[in-house]
């Protein structure tokens, strides 16, 4: 299988008027065709910037560093214009909010064919006749009538569907899912979320999925990295991870999401203390301050991506249950 | 669509039908089977509204019909209003979409004209380029054409920089929505994005401040016809009110009759453009 997406050493620098904020730090991820990653932390780790920076997409005061390949080709370092070419029909975005990345005066229709005629160039006919079928295919009940609604009609699990089916209308190689079901209700992130993975296997689809939530990634993923504070902290494929993590960031994370075997009153485990400034460069493991195993060795020296050899990477001085 | 118009309220219905009447004379003043506006009654002079068969607005001091003049006027009002609002505002609106899309040096720079027209009060940049433009001399003096001419171009000067503006902060705040980043990312490119996502958003607001400036050039144009450069020979309302101001004693309707005019027209512009808004952007607001 070949690589859909190699990144190496994606650095993400943004300048504020307090100094430069490092967003992502040295981040390097590999998709295969098909294949899916779930990229987990918590907010302000960079995760959202992450998938932004591959897909080209951040403002002009970023500075990224590092290497992008799409499909074997460098990216990083392409005009506006061209990468504009890859857009849509290479690589595609859903957003967070859906009540947000729908135009308010537009009709469905006009939304979901935009795609079809600008990208694909099918003339108004056939496009009308393919929205209907991704509209189909998304499962809303009757695409006829949907096609000329407009946004403010529809709850935010059909805009999201919605954006789904224009994210996916010109069948993208690796589509990027911003925190899809974040601002959905619990039954319905469920839905969109077995509605993305059958997709992405139908289209044979790679998946870069965004998300605060260990749970939505578990069983929707290959493999799962976690970040924080802008570092890759752990990677492996989803099973191992859960079998063997290594980090105690990730157990924390793990931790803190309620569970239902647990008696009622008892307290929630939380994550004490904030993401460090990430404008200044402190010496030692990011996490060092708010680690429960922490010693002195992580206070002062930050630690190595390690590799174990079976394709789990983490960034620990003493993981949990040993080196190995 | 008429069974809509008769549930508005009654503001706008009157101020509709006012609009309506006026293009409807600008347009059609030609077809109307009348004596021609600028010419002089033999005897009638002066008499008021309702006094003199076939005067039915009586005529001015100097035995023009002022019916007809009114008509006429409408035409040339309506005209010089709605030329230079349409050409400003979609050069305005244009640069100050892009500008706004765009920012960046392109964006400071057309910030900077805008600001710098609208530092030059619109009477005296008006007044600065018909009498260089327009003026010709004692003995060749410029053709009304031209004077209309460079009124019109003048007046439009005026209005780019108003839509502009109000063209850019409406397409800044729109530009920065998700909607926008989310037709990006599937590969539409800007000028589409502009056409398809800005325009539809930035629109009720251009057309609320278009027909408010339809009464500002109107009310622009008649203090430039009182002050001598406008649109001579009492063509225009504007004219027909410096005219009829020397002689305010004798026949006051003179000057009644365009002052209603104007001050109607005025009003209705700002009325039909505000309720335009307000209903365009219902949408919206149930969000």
């Amino acid at each position: 299988m070949s690589n859909v997406l190699e990144v190496t050493g994606l650095s993400i620098t943004f300048a504020t008027p307090r100094g430069n904020l490092r967003a992502v730090n040295d981040a390097t991820i590999t998709l295969e065709q098909g294949e899916s990653i779930g990229v987990v932390g918590e907010s302000g780790s960079g995760k959202t910037v992450l998938s932004r920076a591959i897909m080209g997409l951040l403002p002009g005061t970023a500075t990224r560093t590092g290497s992008i390949k799409y499909m074997g080709k460098e990216i990083s370092e392409l005009p506006e214009k061209e990468l504009r070419e890859l857009w849509g029909t290479g690589m595609a975005m859903i957003f967070q909010d859906p009540m947000t990345t729908l135009n308010p005066v537009r009709r469905i229709g006009a939304q979901l064919t935009e795609s079809l005629t600008v990208r694909l160039k099918l003339d108004k006919k056939e496009a009308h006749k393919q929205a209907i079928e991704l509209l189909r295919r998304v499962r809303i009940a009757d695409p006829e009538g949907m096609m000329r609604k407009f946004p403010y009609q529809l709850s935010g699990g059909m805009r999201q569907r919605i954006m789904i089916a224009i994210a996916v209308s010109c069948k993208p190689e690796l589509l990027f899912a911003d925190e899809p079901t974040t601002a959905l209700d619990v039954t319905v992130q469920a839905q969109v979320l077995e509605l993305l993975t059958e997709l992405r296997k139908e289209f044979n689809m790679a998946m870069i999925l965004v998300t605060h939530d260990l749970g939505v990634v578990a069983g929707h993923t290959d493999k799962i990295a976690v970040m924080y504070a802008g570092d890759v902290v752990e990677m492996a494929p989803t099973r191992e991870l859960f079998k063997n993590m290594k980090m105690p960031y990730t157990e924390a994370l793990l931790k803190s999401i309620p569970r239902l075997e647990t008696p009622t009153g008892t307290r929630l485990p939380v994550i004490e203390g904030r993401l460090p400034d990430p404008t200044k460069n402190e010496p030692g493991c990011p996490f060092a301050n708010r680690c429960p195993y922490v010693a002195d060795k992580c206070r002062a020296e930050k630690p190595p991506l390690k590799d174990t050899g079976t394709g789990h990477l983490y960034r620990c001085w003493f993981p949990i249950g040993g080196e190995k | 669509m008429f069974k809509k118009f008769l549930k508005t309220p009654i503001g706008f219905k009157l101020s509709a039908l006012w609009l309506f009447a006026v293009v409807f004379v600008a347009v059609s003043y030609d077809l109307f089977p009348y004596v021609q506006w600028d010419q002089i009654s033999d005897f009638s002079q002066g008499d008021g509204p309702f006094k003199v068969p076939g005067h039915i607005l009586g005529t001015s001091y100097d035995g023009m019909d002022m019916f007809t003049a009114t008509m006429h006027g409408a035409r040339m009002s309506a005209f010089v209003a709605v030329v230079s609002v349409v050409i400003g505002g979609g050069i305005g609106a244009g640069l100050g979409i892009t500008a706004a899309y765009y920012r960046g040096t392109y964006d400071k720079v057309m910030s900077s004209i805008f600001n710098m027209i609208l530092a030059i009060p619109n009477l005296v940049m008006s007044l600065a380029l018909i009498s260089v433009l327009a003026n010709g001399n004692s003995n060749t003096p410029a053709s009304d054409f031209r004077r209309v001419l460079v009124l019109t171009i003048s007046l439009t000067i005026v209005i780019i920089p108003i839509l502009g503006r109000i063209a850019r902060s409406s397409t800044l705040q729109w530009s920065s929505r998700e909607f926008v980043l989310a037709s990006k990312s599937i590969g539409t490119k800007n000028l589409e994005i502009i056409r398809r996502h800005i325009i539809p958003n930035v629109a009720p607001a251009i057309l609320a401040i278009g027909f408010f400036a339809v009464g500002v050039v109107m009310i622009a144009e008649g203090s430039l016809s009182i002050l001598g450069i406008g649109v001579p020979g009492g063509a225009s309302w504007g004219s027909l009110l410096a005219i009829g101001r020397a002689n305010l004693e004798y026949s006051p309707h003179e000057v009644y009759i365009p002052v209603a005019c104007i001050g109607l027209t005025v009003i209705s512009t700002n009325y039909f453009g505000d309720y335009i808004r307000a209903n365009l952007d219902k949408r919206e607001s149930k969000i």
